[in-house]
């Protein structure tokens, strides 16, 4: 292992561990008002007018008329309001926020307020669903002339749910003024500089009329990626009109049910076969944005250009939509519309492979992209594309290919077992020319008279550890002790805008920016000065432009390689699948810390078995998420998948810091189908669209079958 | 405020309950999960006379402050008994949470008290005048209603000592740990001489209470396995006609199908 790889004890272990570390709820309550939101009850209407109980002194009535600047925040559009506007949109939307000294008597207040809503009719229904947000086409080559000349093609659906981040520590932001004006929002978040935008944006202030600083977070996953500019600018807002510190921290229903969570996919993907091969594939791609338009074009983007998978298809056409229904806001999360397409593909290609009379594997490994291929936006692969040895590593450890004959025989009895294998991608930092274009990252080190130094950037740790793999890599430049370099929880009063901390992109993107800053600062080093260094994003020299209007270009500079296997077996009375093992390779370039990257890579792992099998969530006919607790919204637990054995594969990038590539995302994406089709094939071959795919809904498919 | 109150005997708990409206409990796991404001509490946690296991002529007698922990590492407690105590919550909640508690709370999912109804076990209540046995099928009146007055406690589960080594127990929650219920099933088999002495099936989760049919049972006692095997497919139609499940965390028509399925695996496993 190389030496940067070797795992160190993460930067905030012992606060953590010991229960010290500060969270937003954490700060003591003297002075500071407790703000609780008014939610809609009603998927869409028009409000006629909130008749608010008599406040007592000290209490405060927020709402959009306080907004002194714009009450839209800025996240991609403009369009989610800082409190809702004539119109509600879906059940949870803000209305106003009830602030005091006493949370208990701020309730009361807040659920006393008789909002009067003139209702009107809410769009519900996702798949006739038809005002879009966002609409996209692009593709290669001559979709219909390869159809044209097809010896056989295929068509199928496919369909995938809400996935709730469940991070540990809910959403909490607050808002403090101080002296001359300025106001200082910090709390639980991913982006701090997001924020910032957002808050300037609502208080109509400049760039030094607000700061923003992560506190301590419990988690992100993607679910504070935007979420907390919304409440950052609601906290903003009620603490200028207070004037005095505003905290709003949601309760695990509140959260559950009206933060944003993954899109609903519903996908319609079409095939020609020639000679054996897939020559074209025509997709269409729908994913169900909620009310407000906040990530959905990102998040689309990044789903429809992984629509193809990993596989040389010459001729594709692929059409993608983002849209509107009354419903919450989907968001970002770990994946980001990667595992809704590559859960349609992988279980395309294995449904075509099993009816061409191929085994799925051999028929994907025909398929493969190879370095110097054509990516799905005329692209290319720059760099060697690692999945025949990662495939190769899965089956040697899962012993796949024996247990996939094995259980393939015609199974009797109660248990019946299945093995099923996926692989994919996930396309490593942001989509397009977005770092280039948008993002233009800055970081910083600042050397101390007694030669500590320090990192400033604005990405956050959210558990990901870039207060340690930072500081890591600073410090192996420097030659430094570790304990010489630190990374506090950004301030953007401190620190410079290095991007937000998503994509999977901090480490690769900015760990790297830190590398050449610390060599840069290792040139001009003079004992006993401070000194500063700074270091600016450039694209590297290899990237073919990506330009959106025409989806044309290297959507990601290089991409993270991984090949799933599951092995499950099935209660065919109860329908309950028992995982017997989940094996993944892993290839996110050198693991800049190994216990920190197998960290996720397990977690994310065992989120994509939950995002395949248990989660399940879904609004009823008013739009409402009924299953809003850790109760009937279950994750897995360690106990759900005892063997989980994640191998890392190293396939170097050399924009990378030592040949780091993006890690944080890449473990979730490929678990649906590898479970899937390990449940058809445990079915005796049954062909299975959607996922979860609960043990209600496999009970159901026998029944069927049965009949 | 929570006003609470911690009882050092049975005496003075029983006294408490008699003046004062209060809620009892002892280990506190399902305060944690609703922990209701203007409530007072009753601590029974520490009241020797509730945290013991002992045994009689015919019951395995459990006091009500005794923790699913304890009971797994106590020889006297049957097997079938703890093939559902080790699959409740996780170890942690085991170590706290109790017999009493898990009856006191009135749900249809509780696990122990799913194997106290197939078992035909008993309870005994106190209150600082008097004291009763009362079977647990009569206890569980519908969901969250018991047959306990305001000033009465739950003392002891007596289990009965013999008859419960031929079983069935199966748990399906919406994972592996840390799950509530959505079906549970316990069966016990008995014969002699050739004949069946005892075929008791209890359904838990899947209905305001749990189920259990005494009168189809009765149908089989006396039978010969070969005898039953013919009246298998009446006796299955019987519970088919007769449950009428309840839509949960997941539909009625599932937990049904799920629960004749684990039906009728009981009867297979004993030769039925």
């Amino acid at each position: 292992m190389e030496k940067i790889s070797q795992s160190v004890v993460k930067k905030d272990h012992a606060p953590k561990v010991s229960g010290r570390s500060i969270y937003v709820a954490d700060y003591p309550p003297e002075g500071v008002l407790c703000g609780k939101l008014l939610h809609s009850k009603v998927a869409r209407a028009k409000i006629l007018g909130v008749e608010v109980p008599k406040l007592p002194e000290g209490y405060f009535y927020v709402d959009a008329r306080d907004v002194p600047g714009d009450n839209n925040v800025n996240i991609v559009l403009d369009d989610t309001p800082v409190f809702c506007r004539d119109t509600v949109e879906y059940i949870g939307e803000p209305i106003a926020m009830i602030c005091g000294p006493d949370e208990k008597e701020v309730i009361r207040l807040r659920d006393e307020c008789k909002v009067a809503y003139e209702e009107l009719e809410p769009v519900l229904d996702f798949y006739s669903a038809d005002e879009k947000f966002f609409d996209y086409n692009f593709g290669h080559g001559d979709v219909d002339k390869a159809f044209a000349e097809a010896d056989k093609t295929y068509e199928e659906e496919f369909e995938t749910g809400y996935q709730e981040q469940a991070y540990l520590e809910t959403q909490g932001m607050m808002a403090e003024p101080e002296e001359g004006g300025r106001m200082f929002v910090h709390g639980s978040s991913q982006c701090a500089y997001y924020i910032h935008g957002a808050v300037m944006r609502a208080l109509g202030c400049g760039p030094t009329g607000v700061h923003i600083k992560q506190d301590v977070t419990g988690g992100g996953f993607g679910g504070k990626e935007a979420f907390p500019s919304i409440l950052g600018c609601q906290v903003a807002v009620a603490a200028r009109k207070c004037g005095k510190p505003v905290r709003c921290v949601f309760d695990r229903r509140e959260d559950m049910e009206y933060t944003s969570k993954r899109h609903p996919s519903f996908c319609r993907y079409k095939a020609a076969v020639k000679d054996g091969r897939v020559t074209a594939l025509d997709i269409d791609v729908k994913f169900n944005a909620g009310a407000y338009s906040t990530l959905s074009a990102v998040v689309l983007q990044r789903g429809i250009i992984a629509s193809p998978g990993i596989y040389n298809i010459p001729n594709v056409r692929v059409h993608g939509s983002a849209v509107k229904t009354n419903t919450s806001p989907c968001g970002a999360y770990r994946g980001f519309g990667g595992p809704q397409t590559f859960f349609a593909v992988e279980m395309f290609m294995s449904h075509i492979a099993r009816d061409l009379g191929r085994e799925p594997l051999e028929f994907k490994r025909t398929h493969l992209v190879k370095q110097g291929d054509q990516t799905s936006t005329c692209g290319k692969y720059h760099f060697p594309v690692p999945i025949p040895d990662m495939i190769d590593e899965v089956v040697r450890e899962s012993d796949f290919e024996n247990k996939r004959r094995e259980y393939a025989k015609a199974q009797t009895g109660r248990y019946r077992r299945g093995i099923g294998m996926s692989m994919y991608f996930h396309g490593a930092g942001f989509t397009g020319a977005g770092e280039r274009d948008l993002i233009k990252a800055v970081a910083r080190l600042r050397k101390y008279k007694d030669g500590r130094v320090e990192v400033l950037a604005s990405n956050g740790d959210i558990g990901q550890g870039v207060r340690t793999t930072f500081p890591k890599i600073v410090a192996n430049e420097l030659n430094l002790p570790l304990d010489q370099v630190f990374y506090e929880h950004p301030d953007t009063a401190r620190v410079p805008d290095s991007g937000p901390t998503v994509a999977s992109r901090s480490l690769m993107i900015v760990g790297e920016l830190l590398r050449r800053a610390a060599i840069k600062l290792r040139e001009q080093w003079k004992d006993g000065e401070e000194q500063e260094v700074e270091e600016h994003y450039k694209e590297p020299d290899f990237v073919i432009p990506f330009y959106i209007d025409k989806f044309e270009g290297d959507a990601y500079p290089t991409y993270a390689w991984a090949v799933n296997a599951i092995e499950l077996e099935i209660d065919t009375y109860t329908g309950v699948a028992r995982v017997l093992g989940a094996y993944g390779s892993f290839d996110v370039g050198t693991p800049v810390d190994y216990n920190v990257v197998m960290g996720q890579m397990e977690g994310g792992f065992l989120q994509g078995i939950g995002y395949a099998s248990i989660e399940k969530m879904d609004y009823d006919s008013k739009g409402r998420i009924r299953n809003n607790s850790l109760s009937d919204y279950l994750i897995p637990t360690t106990m759900d998948v005892p063997r989980l054995k994640c191998m890392l594969h190293v396939e170097k990038y050399p924009d990378g810091p030592y040949g780091a590539k993006g890690a944080g995302e890449l473990p979730l994406v490929g678990a649906p189908a590898a479970y899937l089709e390990a449940v058809e094939q445990a079915l005796g071959g049954m062909k299975l669209n959607h996922a979860p795919f609960t043990a209600e809904d496999t009970l159901s498919a026998i029944t069927k079958e049965v009949n | 405020m929570v006003n609470g109150y911690a009882a050092a005997s049975l005496a003075e708990a029983l006294e408490i309950r008699s003046n004062q409206k209060v809620v009892p409990y002892a280990g506190g796991t399902d305060l944690m999960v609703e922990n209701r404001s203007g409530v007072d509490y009753l601590f029974l946690g520490k009241i020797p006379e509730l945290r013991n296991i002992n045994e009689d002529d015919e019951y395995i007698r459990i006091g009500a402050a005794v923790t699913f922990t304890q009971a797994l590492e106590d020889k006297k407690v049957p097997a079938l008994m703890k093939e559902a105590l080790k699959r409740i919550a996780a170890p942690a909640i085991r170590n706290a949470g109790t017999f009493g508690g898990n009856l006191g709370n009135g749900s249809a999912k509780a696990d122990s008290v799913l194997i106290e109804f197939v078992s035909d076990a008993r309870l005994r209540l106190a209150s600082r005048d008097k004291e009763r046995i009362v079977d647990v099928d009569k206890f569980y009146l519908g969901r969250k209603k018991l047959d306990l007055a305001a000033d009465e406690l739950i003392v002891e589960i007596l289990l009965p000592r013999t008859g419960l080594d031929r079983y069935s127990y199966e748990k399906v929650g919406g994972r592996n740990a840390l799950a509530i219920s959505r079906v549970s099933f316990a069966g016990i088999f008995d014969e002699r001489d050739g004949r069946i002495t005892k075929l008791a099936a209890a359904f838990g989760a899947v209905a305001d209470t749990v189920l259990r049919y005494k009168d189809l049972e009765e149908t089989m006692l006396g039978k010969t396995l070969d005898e039953a095997r013919e009246l298998k497919e009446k006796y299955l139609e019987g519970y088919a006609e007769r449950m009428v499940l309840t839509q949960g965390r997941v539909s009625a028509e599932y937990r049904k199908k799920v629960c004749m399925n684990l039906l009728g695996d009981f009867l297979a496993k004993f030769g039925i």
